[in-house]
């Protein structure tokens, strides 16, 4: 029973059965204790999964002295003389949920005490032989290391430009317009203008396309379309976790950042390290400062559990996270495997993982917050510009001006109530009296219609109670941001056996992943986190992984295919480089010009690489041109651009929660947080670009985003650098009779036929420039008209010309939203 | 259904040509990410599909499965051993049940008075009394008991059979929850996490609307008809100029099955369709058990016309919708029989219907909840949360009926027979199913990974 697993019933059973043992097992030589009653219960309970004729699980055998002594994963198993620090007793006690061997059956009392008492007494073990070492189970580290990824730089590349013309175009160049769409697309999310079209077409200079390049890359559009793609290694959402739709107010802040960093080009070493320490990073200037700090949210936006009541695990779950997060995105490796043991494919061992969970250990990222269990993240206040201080200062006042006229509305109310009641207890006075029947019935009919208004006005004094409240929940304040900051003592951390916060093995000095760098990493100061050096020696030339999986995440998004096609894992189980020359040659270039993502942009899309035509997707070397199917950002995006509704955004809060109909849970008494939900959009929420529309990990996106789900998003819970394409009978239902191109089509249709002075050939030739961004042939023409001619046919007989002009266009529109051409970047 | 994976092959095109809602299970095969070789079902399944009961917010396993006179003998003292660590409030003392038990069936399975029209299928029950999960809130336990793991996110149940066994219909979706209002955290309950899209559940929460866009009001047919004709010959001739292109194909193959799914899916979700006598039969005309009726019927309209599995979450009764319906805290004697009488009757039909349609046999019904709920109480007139011990019940789909399997001790409060966790009974469900479980691995990120993580054993004494 379980209850018998209570640690001191156990002692006392122990000190019982030791007794009943009687001097047998103290008499008994050390050598025939272990003989006849140890190793013999080792044999029976532990060697099926502990010895070489078995299994070796966990990196433990106990079928010879040095296996215990040598230990398994999670360190030694044994400390003769101390059974209470010796892993094998808190094993077989039971006293861990997830540490417990045998696992199938608990032993009995009486087998626990042979073992306690033999590690008690020294742990004699008599056992000269050395078993036949079957080869371990696991990686073998020297071997594994030899996998391409942990290699240096291959240093003797030939010449980039050279590499992205000689053999990787196959293909003839695009013709001009289907080269600018992909362009357009690749760099903005966007289709081109008209205005593009003509310019680029007429353009006979020889760096034409240069100028297009350059363009697009200047664009602000660049960093909204850009971001994106992080945003989705980051797990970004404008919620806390998945329980209770709790806010992250401040995520867009991170998102609005991100934006930034690519349209200003920062440096990606730079990006990395404002990421992995920007509070620890230094500036004189107050918007620098506050994207130093806002930074920090990469580490803290993602899927925790911030009602987890047992705060340990919370923590270490929170540290798993950042270090997946680390790993993915910058290394391209899967370290969250070797929270419970070392990896089984890459040479990465639990002293890597440990070495960086120290770091994040001794980082701060999560706290009680007082209400009820929950946790959130940790947050900072920003400075502050002048001019930002002033916006507070006004806002706060017209704040107070609202909250002052709404207060006094509310003690009015509450005082005319007083009236009324002064008033119903007089016509209760009254209609107690003794009259006649018809006074009587007019006497209660007064306090009936008293007691309605009363009823009325508490109503309105509530709902007047109500909005104060949700005042003060968005009242302005001071600039906060999820982020990070050191703790006050930093420490190495202990390893949690099986990942379990509360069995704790041995300690592990603070790191970094030694396969991932030549050389010797930076040293951790023992005052500080080791943050700062964690992104040092990311972004150090000693890094063989950072560089060559960033280049390659750009090489995917502007070929539809990594040069390692798992883009996200580069270790010995992912794919292999399909031209290792090309992506060291990148990387180099990379670093050598200032890990400009701009400009490495810029040299691969003038390559003829790029700008060849695009082959079905069968060409093994999957470093040429390939046609792909839009993301849901692109094609929402799309679509309201070409219908001309799409609003020009610069950010800032995705969820309404200046509407109190999207703010609930607001009494303070409450054990749970405020909640928000997205009942109510901005009336520009459906017309402002994807990326600023709120981002909920709790259900699938609504309103505007609810293409997202529908064409494959990047779950808000996963980290993910390349999104899945699937092609799914919903999203032709969504194309079909959702509100995106069923309303935009009618409003493209109706600017189309509505256009004075035009036939309908040039009213078509119009469409086809605006929404496949290439002229209409001759045969298009016939079939347009054929199509438009069908509708003279009125269905019902009701309907009148204007209407049917009106379907006819929209329906010709949305068939042109939903074509393969215009769902496809060619 | 299709996936553009990056290399594509002959055999992939043929797959993405049978383009469907599920189509077959593990397109990815062919880009590498299955293990090799292995084709599901890999053994002779028992069950053809799950219609999974979900209670939302942790039924009492004590008020309700598990009957424990040592809670009336001992009324009103503590529980006599240490609580175990892992605790979210401190509970009072041993709290009895409030109802009354009696044997039900031929064999004799004990059975609270709450569940009256659930006794009368006794023996087609298959108890497990002896559950135990890991997470002691809503959030980590719902996750469990859905994907395995309680921090993270993971392929769902459903999620993880339409990867390895596609659906049988092409024109419905292959996984369907069926949930008017949100369960705990919601949406990762039925995602397909990494494996891709194609595989996540679909949710009804309207259950007057069951799939969004589906329906065209502003367009006649004919005219829809004449803009996907329209449609039709431009990516013809969009695909004309250029080589054979699977994706392309397949997408054009998507608006003909939409358009045909247009027509034959309300038929599907159409509860109201149904005879008199198999309304009544659900209690579709009882206000108080009407959602939930409206949910079990559609679940087996969905499973009779071949979709692999369906999730019903009780989440709304007749008086209240709330993300957790059994998570009584409090009100325990008013709550939990409004619970009990809004899915009673309606569970019981389900299992009554499936019969007598010759379909329960191959159709495996799952009923519980996230954890059970303590035997001390909590105030004086509520029960905590607990994962330790509790009860969950199987019925059709190869299990045994009339058995009662596994035990708490005498106080309900740990598992201490034959203990099936969470990971056991995936594996069970999988095994039910035609699927070893360790056998049903996708690669993510440079590691194999599968519904029960690195445990799960299945529960053969369960099986018939």
């Amino acid at each position: 029973m379980k209850s018998f697993r209570a640690n001191s019933f156990k002692r006392a059973a122990t000190a019982l059965v030791l007794a009943a043992l009687g001097g047998g097992l103290f008499a008994a030589s050390a050598d025939e204790t272990f003989n006849e009653q140890v190793l013999p219960l080792l044999k029976k309970q532990c060697f099926e999964c502990h010895s070489h004729a078995g299994k070796i699980k966990g990196g433990l055998a106990l079928d010879s002295r040095s296996g215990w002594q040598q230990g398994g994963d999670h360190g030694t198993a044994l400390v003769p003389g101390k059974p209470e620090e010796s892993l094998l007793i808190k094993a077989i006690s039971y006293t861990d949920n997830d540490l417990q061997m045998p696992p199938k059956k608990q032993l009995s009392v009486a087998e626990v005490a042979i073992l306690e008492q033999w590690i008690t007494q020294g742990a004699h073990d008599p056992r000269e032989s050395e078993v036949a070492q079957a080869k371990k189970k696991g990686v073998n580290i020297e071997e594994a290391l030899k996998h391409w990824a942990f290699q240096p730089m291959n240093a003797k590349t030939g010449s980039l430009p050279r590499l992205l013309s000689s053999g990787l175009a196959s293909n003839q160049e695009a013709d001009r317009y289907t080269l600018l769409r992909r362009a357009s697309l690749d760099l903005t999310g966007l289709p081109p203008t008209r205005e593009d079209i003509d310019s680029f077409v007429s353009d006979k200079s020889s760096d034409a396309f240069a100028h297009v390049v350059d363009r697009l890359l200047g664009s602000h559009a660049f960093g909204e379309r850009w971001a994106r793609f992080w945003l989705d290694l980051v797990g970004y959402a404008d919620q806390v976790g998945t329980a209770n739709n709790v806010a992250a107010p401040q995520a867009w802040r991170y998102r609005d950042y991100v934006v930034r960093a690519f349209n200003v080009d920062k440096p990606f070493d730079q990006f990395i390290h404002e990421q992995v320490a920007g509070d620890l990073m230094q500036s004189g200037d107050v918007v620098q400062r506050q994207d130093q700090i806002i930074a920090t949210g990469f580490l803290l936006l993602g899927n925790i559990n911030i009602v987890e009541v047992d705060k340990a695990k919370l923590r270490v779950d929170m540290v798993d996270q950042q270090i997946e997060k680390v790993g993915k995105a910058f290394l391209g490796m899967t370290l969250n495997c070797v929270r419970c043991h070392d990896h089984k494919f890459d040479p990465i061992s639990l002293q890597d993982y440990y070495g960086l969970a120290g770091i994040f250990m001794s980082t701060e990222s999560v706290y009680h917050t007082g209400r009820g269990v929950w946790s959130a993240p940790t947050f900072a206040e920003l400075p502050a510009t002048p001019a930002e201080q002033a916006r507070l200062q006004e806002a706060r006042h017209e704040h107070e001006e609202t909250v002052a006229a709404l207060r006094a509305k509310a003690s009015e109310s509450k005082q005319s109530l007083g009236a009324l009641d002064a008033r119903i207890a007089a016509a209760k006075g009254k209609a107690d009296k003794e009259v006649s029947l018809k006074v009587k019935n007019e006497n209660l009919k007064e306090l009936v219609d008293l007691m309605r208004q009363k009823s009325e006005r508490l109503q309105h004094v509530r709902s007047l109670d109500d909005r104060l409240a949700h005042l003060d929940y968005i009242q302005p304040g001071t600039s906060i941001a999820c982020a990070t900051h050191d703790r006050a003592k930093p420490a190495d951390t202990q390893i949690t056996i099986r990942g379990n916060a509360h069995a704790l093995g041995s300690t592990v000095p603070r790191g970094f992943v030694k396969a991932a760098f030549s050389g010797s990493a930076p040293a951790i100061p023992a005052n500080q986190s080791g943050r700062a050096q964690l992104a040092d020696w990311l972004t150090s030339s000693n890094n063989k992984l950072t560089s060559r999986v960033t280049v390659n995440r750009l090489w995917q998004k502007l070929f539809g295919q990594g040069i390692v096609p798992s883009v996200d894992y580069f270790g010995l189980r992912g794919e292999k480089p399909r031209n290792p020359e090309l992506l060291d040659a990148l990387a180099t270039r990379f670093v050598q010009i200032g890990w400009s993502q701009k400009k490495l942009i810029r040299e691969i899309m003038l390559s003829p690489a790029y700008r060849q035509s695009s082959s079905a997707p069968t060409n093994p070397s999957l470093t040429a041109q390939y046609r792909s199917r839009l993301d849901a950002e692109a094609i929402r995006d799309s679509v309201l651009a070409i219908s001309g509704s799409l609003l020009p955004a610069s950010g800032g809060p995705a969820l309404a929660l200046e509407f109190p109909e999207n703010v609930s849970g607001l009494d303070p008494k409450s054990v749970n947080p405020v909640a928000f939900s997205v009942t109510k959009f901005r009336p520009e929420q459906a017309n402002v670009r994807t990326l600023y529309l709120p981002i909920i990990r709790s259900s699938l996106q609504k309103g505007p985003g609810e293409i997202l789900d529908i064409f494959d998003f990047a779950q808000p819970a996963q980290l993910q650098g390349q999104r899945f394409i699937t092609t799914v009978p919903p999203q032709a239902l969504y194309l079909m009779n959702g509100p995106l191109a069923k309303n935009e089509g009618g409003r493209l249709g109706d600017q189309l036929w509505k256009a004075p002075a035009k036939d309908d050939e040039a009213r078509l030739a119009e469409l086809y420039l605006r929404v496949l961004n290439r002229p209409i042939t001759t045969d298009e023409t016939a079939e347009a008209l054929a199509f438009l001619a069908t509708f003279d046919t009125p269905i019902p007989a009701s309907d009148e010309v204007p209407q049917r002009k009106h379907l006819a266009w929209a329906l010709l529109c949305q068939a042109l939203f939903t074509s393969n051409e215009f769902l496809f970047r060619l | 259904m299709s996936t553009e994976p990056p290399l594509f092959t002959r055999r992939h095109a043929l797959r993405t040509a049978a383009n469907g809602f599920g189509m077959a299970g593990l397109a990815h095969l062919l880009a590498g990410q299955a293990q090799a070789g292995v084709v599901f079902p890999n053994h002779a399944p028992k069950a053809k599909r799950v219609i999974y009961l979900f209670m939302s917010g942790g039924p009492s396993h004590v008020d309700l499965f598990d009957h424990k006179p040592r809670l009336m003998q001992d009324q009103g003292k503590p529980l006599p051993f240490e609580k175990p660590k892992l605790e979210r409030t401190k509970t009072g003392n041993l709290l009895p049940s409030p109802w009354t038990f009696a044997r039900h069936g031929q064999s004799g399975m004990e059975i609270s008075e709450l569940m009256p029209h659930l006794a009368t299928c006794a023996d087609d029950l298959c108890l497990m009394r002896s559950m135990v999960a890991d997470n002691i809130n809503h959030n980590g336990a719902c996750l469990q008991m859905n994907t395995g793991e309680q921090a993270f996110s993971r392929p769902s149940l459903g999620s993880w059979l339409q990867y390895g066994l596609g659906s049988e219909n092409h024109d419905l979706p292959g996984f369907v929850v069926i949930s008017p209002a949100q369960p705990a955290q919601g949406a990762p309950l039925w995602s397909s996490s990494f494996l891709p899209a194609t595989y996540q559940g679909t949710l009804v929460s309207d259950l007057k609307r069951p799939i969004a866009n589906l329906g065209n009001e502003r367009y006649k047919p004919a005219r829809q008809r004449t803009e996907l004709d329209l449609l039709h010959q431009l990516n013809q001739q969009h695909a004309a100029t250029r080589a054979h292109d699977s994706s392309l194909e397949a997408r054009i193959q998507s608006f003909e099955l939409a358009f045909r799914m247009q027509m034959q899916a309300p038929e599907a979700f159409d509860v109201d369709s149904e005879s008199e006598a198999t309304k009544k039969l659900y209690g579709l005309d009882d206000p108080v058990t009407e959602t939930f009726a409206r949910q079990c019927l559609m679940a087996r309209r969905l499973s009779e016309r071949g979709v692999r599995t369906v999730q019903v979450y009780h989440t709304a009764t007749s008086k209240r919708s709330s993300c957790q319906l059994w998570d009584q805290h409090g009100n325990l004697k008013t709550e939990l029989p409004n619970n009990c009488a809004a899915i009673d009757k309606p569970v019981a039909a389900l299992i009554k219907d499936l019969k007598s349609r010759g379909l329960l046999e191959d159709t495996l019904i799952v009923w519980g909840g996230e954890f059970g709920r303590t035997p001390t109480a909590e105030g004086n007139n509520g029960r905590e949360h607990h994962p330790f011990g509790f009860s969950m019940w199987m019925a059709g789909g190869g299990v045994k009926g009339g058995l009662t399997y596994g035990a708490t001790d005498e106080f309900g409060w740990h598992s201490t027979e034959n203990r099936v966790h969470v990971h056991d009974l995936h594996a069970t469900i999988l095994h039910l199913m035609g699927i070893d479980h360790t056998k049903l691995t996708y690669r993510y990120s440079g590691r194999d990974y599968r519904l029960t993580d690195v445990s799960g054993e299945v529960v053969k004494a369960l099986i018939a």
